[in-house]
């Protein structure tokens, strides 16, 4: 089974989550909500809050997946479909970080050879990272860490000398702008489905919704934390200003004797973002495997990133017009897929589930925790220390005695009534059987 | 075939068997005139052995009348009843000498191995400056010795298969029962039972058939020369596999991070053998990078370097008729072929080629105006760099070659890219249920002060759990800096 550690889950949404917002979303947000822009963010962050405490809450009330709580609501075909169509969303929400990214390492990473065909090889990658299943994708994120924390904090520290904070007052004077901002910036915002997908793949335990809202609250913070530096640089020319990350730290005085060293950190923070561009087509391989497990692993792998490379190729010179089309018309997508739908399952299946199964325990840590005597001396003393472990096997032995005890009261009966039959016929019987009719 | 009773029947079915010139039969008298032989290999028999303790005792007794009896009446230390001529055979072309007397229906092996073998040197290719200079030579019983005086503990569980239709090498599995994962021994050892082939030269042979991916650039089993480091992997919970005529042990589960580990980060201060872990991770950085940054530098983002370096740079390659990305190509596969000179030449001519390979290929390239001087220095650093990590050495060569390459195609993106695709690579890979690229990916916290720095020896309580021991604890502490815990 593809597993998943929730560590990992963890760090994707500490460190490789916020990776993707830091190229055009700030230049959007900015463009929406101006001065407000980290309200709009704080918004979309709250809302994307709400939707994975209610998907974690209901992990802890079901160990089964996704797939297999839809399937024993409404049927395998049901489920397979609502899989099919959670594909074609994550194939779809991940083109427009692609195409942004495409324009990133065009306009940020070459100077003078500006050609699609360099960005052509992300597909390759992404399709042998999609054929590895969820492995790849916890262990990147494991990998992604380091990285990123130690990316950003670098950047940061060469940003925040040249960032005016004050640029940020006065609060809350675009009402409508932040409204809107936090609304054309949904599928920045689309990470919180996943774990409706990573459900039944990760070893439940209590506090396991706490730990990765802290995650998440950590990553979102560092994004609230990049954007009020972003703002603070450039202020009113923030909207021009697509490559956020790649702008923010050039100021620094230091670069004339030392060259542009922020570029290695911007080459970092781009690995973490290539870990983060393959996660929608990892999720997108990971349904469609679910919906058609004959089809295997690559060739799905092979087939998401074939049509993203065309659809990539197609778009080339149409970043702005997809951009608009995404974020202003179809929002909505975004709202139902990454929002409504996940909500909604974690609300039917968890008040389901909840009834059947409670929440696990904590485990001990391995110091503390006792390995169960195997001796039948020691079974009261396992009792004791695994009261969950040996009721299954209580049960087991009171329905055997219970059936033993039945099978001896109907063998007394019977010979009860052989008896009783041979006395009013004068014959003497024993155990039911005549003797010497 | 089973033996006869007669000598002569059973010397010639030896003969036919074994018709070889240098099998060899000395035939001899017991003490009451009943003719007995000796049939050995020339070369590989302890001749003195056997005529001390087998030849000149049953000269000077009447001949026993049974194998067994043969058996008790020699002072000889190690022999066996092999139960028909092949196996017999067999041990006579493994060292071992076979004992016959006339009248007797069977015969005696007797352990003469006597293999030409050097001496226990330190090897070339792990020196230290403290530590243990003992390494393995080329015979098993002798490797086995050294780790036998290193852990004389009956946990320590050794157990030698023959492996080659026409070798018969001996391979030897070893590890500590109580502490390694049983499961993969037993996976080792089936993987070994499972090998048909004419020969095997070395353990490299048999590291090919347990790899989990052979066709990976990267290693699948970790291999020393040194008994002390062999013996700590063993404690950590590893399995080793010896082959006789191969003085590199292989150890598996492996993990990357080993490579960066070196015997004598144990012996010197924990925050000096940091500061070298550290090194050699950022050489390794250096060694494979560095030349692609060139290239993307020179060809796509010329910011990326400070602009008096990049003066000075463009000030030298300045009529280099080759193109950044070829010229470090071009340089990198000279590298490769003195290195590969370097091994292969005699010590005699060393000299010679070395001042060709440095002056006239370097210093004459660069005044004909053929490459830069920043390119050699670059290169130079770069093969330099590799050899932090002698282990990985190879490796590191050919994905440098493949990471110019694509700097020089796609620049900097590829660059990223690439490293991307050998992470997923990397972390993806699983040997004998252990990650290749444990404890960073998947992260294994308690494993991190033995892996990316070096914690001192009080916080190394506990065996890798990455390798899934059977026993974890490896350290109790009754005292630590003077004070009872």
């Amino acid at each position: 089974m593809d597993k998943i550690k929730l560590r990992q889950i963890c760090f994707y949404f500490a460190c490789v989550a916020p990776s993707v917002k830091f190229i055009v979303y700030p230049a959007t947000l900015t463009y929406e909500a101006g001065n407000d822009l980290l309200l709009a963010a704080l918004g979309s962050f709250l809302a994307q809050g709400l939707v994975l405490a209610a998907v974690f809450w209901l992990s802890s009330r079901t160990d089964k997946t996704f797939f297999a709580l839809l399937q024993g609501a409404f049927g395998k075909a049901a489920a397979r479909a609502v899989y099919g169509a959670f594909a074609l969303y994550f194939l779809f929400s991940a083109l427009l970080p692609m195409l942004e990214q495409r324009s990133f390492v065009m306009l940020v990473l070459y100077e003078n050879v500006p050609s699609v065909l360099s960005y052509a090889p992300f597909f390759a990658v992404s399709a042998f990272a999609c054929s590895k299943g969820f492995k790849a994708l916890g262990r990147a994120a494991d990998l992604a860490l380091p990285l990123f924390c130690t990316a950003f904090a670098v950047l940061i520290a060469l940003a925040v000398p040249e960032a005016d904070f004050g640029a940020l007052l006065p609060v809350a004077r675009r009402g409508a702008g932040i409204f809107r901002g936090g609304l054309f910036g949904l599928n920045w915002h689309a990470e919180c489905a996943y774990p409706l997908f990573f459900l039944g793949r990760f070893e439940r335990n209590k506090g396991d919704a706490a730990k990765v809202l802290l995650s998440f609250a950590a990553g979102a913070a560092a994004v609230l934390l990049f954007l009020a530096v972003f703002y603070g640089v450039f202020e009113d020319i923030a909207v021009l200003r697509q490559n956020s990350i790649a702008h923010i730290s050039k100021y620094t005085t230091a670069f004339t004797s030392l060259g542009r060293i922020d570029l290695l950190f911007i080459f970092a923070m781009t690995l973490v973002n290539v870990f983060a561009l393959c996660v929608p087509v990892q999720m997108c391989v990971h349904c469609t495997h679910a919906a058609l497990p004959r089809c295997g692993r690559l060739w799905p792998a092979l087939a998401a990133s074939g049509a993203l490379l065309a659809a990539v190729l197609l778009l080339n010179y149409s970043f702005l017009e997809m951009q608009q089309l995404v974020t202003q018309r179809l929002w909505a997508v975004f709202l139902l897929f990454a929002y409504a739908v996940p909500l909604a399952a974690a609300l039917l299946f968890g008040l389901r589930e909840g009834k059947a199964r409670p929440a696990p325990r904590r485990r001990a840590p391995q110091s503390r925790r006792k390995r169960a005597p195997r001796s039948h001396r020691g079974r009261e003393q396992a009792r004791r220390i695994h009261p969950r472990k040996c009721r299954g096997r209580e049960r087991a032995r009171r329905l055997h005695a219970e059936k033993h005890l039945r099978q001896k009261r109907a063998r007394l009966h019977t010979e009860k009534r052989a008896r009783a039959r041979s006395a009013r016929q004068g014959a003497p019987a024993r155990g039911g059987r005549e003797e010497g009719a | 075939m089973p033996f006869a009773a007669s000598l002569q029947q059973n010397l010639k079915a030896v003969k036919a068997v074994l018709p070889a010139e240098d099998i060899l039969v000395h035939a001899f008298r017991a003490g009451d005139g009943t003719p007995c032989a000796a049939v050995y290999a020339d070369g590989i028999t302890d001749k003195k052995g056997i005529a001390e303790l087998a030849v000149l005792p049953l000269s000077r007794q009447e001949a026993p009348r049974t194998a067994e009896a043969l058996q008790k009446a020699l002072p000889y230390p190690e022999t066996k009843l092999p139960q028909d001529v092949a196996a017999a055979c067999q041990s006579i072309l493994a060292g071992d000498a076979l004992l016959l007397a006339d009248g007797v229906a069977g015969a005696v092996t007797l352990g003469a191995k006597q293999a030409a073998a050097r001496a226990v040197t330190e090897p070339q290719t792990s020196v230290t400056v403290k530590g243990p200079r003992e390494g393995f030579v080329e015979d098993i019983k002798t490797n086995l010795g050294l780790i036998r005086k290193r852990l004389p503990t009956p946990a320590l569980r050794p157990e030698t298969l023959r492996v080659g239709r026409h070798s018969q090498t001996a391979v030897c599995v070893l590890y500590l029962d109580g502490i390694a994962d049983a499961k993969v021994a037993e996976a080792v050892k089936a993987r070994i039972r499972a090998i048909d082939i004419d020969g095997v030269p070395d353990s490299s042979y048999i590291a090919k058939f347990l790899a989990q991916k052979p066709l990976s650039l990267f290693k699948q089993a970790g291999t020393t020369e040194k008994p002390d480091i062999l013996c700590a992997k063993l404690l950590e919970g590893r399995v080793a596999v010896l082959a006789d005529g191969s003085p590199i042990a292989l150890t598996l589960p492996y993990m990357l991070a080993e490579d960066f580990q070196s015997s004598q980060d144990y012996f010197v201060s924990p925050y000096r053998a940091t500061v070298s872990r550290l090194l050699r991770l950022l050489a390794v950085a250096v060694s494979l990078l560095l030349p692609a940054f060139y290239v993307a530098a020179q060809l796509f983002k010329l910011r990326l370097l400070p602009f008096p370096l990049l003066m000075t740079i463009s000030g030298s390659i300045q009529g280099i008729p080759l193109s950044p990305g070829l010229e470090l190509f071009f340089l990198l596969i000279v590298l490769e072929v003195l290195i590969e000179a370097a091994v292969r030449m005699p010590k005699y001519v060393a000299l010679a080629l070395s001042v060709i390979g440095a002056l006239v290929l370097g210093d004459t390239a660069v005044k004909a105006g053929l490459v830069s001087s920043p390119a050699i220095i670059i290169v130079a650093l770069s093969g330099i760099s590799a050899y932090t990590v002698p282990d990985l050495a190879g490796t590191l060569s050919v994905i440098r070659l493949a990471y110019v390459v694509v700097a020089g195609s796609l620049g900097t993106y590829g660059i990223v890219l690439m490293t991307a695709l050998i992470l997923y690579y990397l972390v993806t890979s699983d040997a004998y249920g252990v990650p290749l690229l444990a404890p960073f990916a998947p992260l294994v916290g308690k494993d991190l002060g033995d892996a990316a720095w070096k914690e001192s020896v009080y916080a190394l309580r506990t065996r890798p759990a990455a390798l899934r021991p059977k026993n974890r604890t490896r350290l109790r502490l009754v005292y630590r800096g003077g004070k009872e815990e």
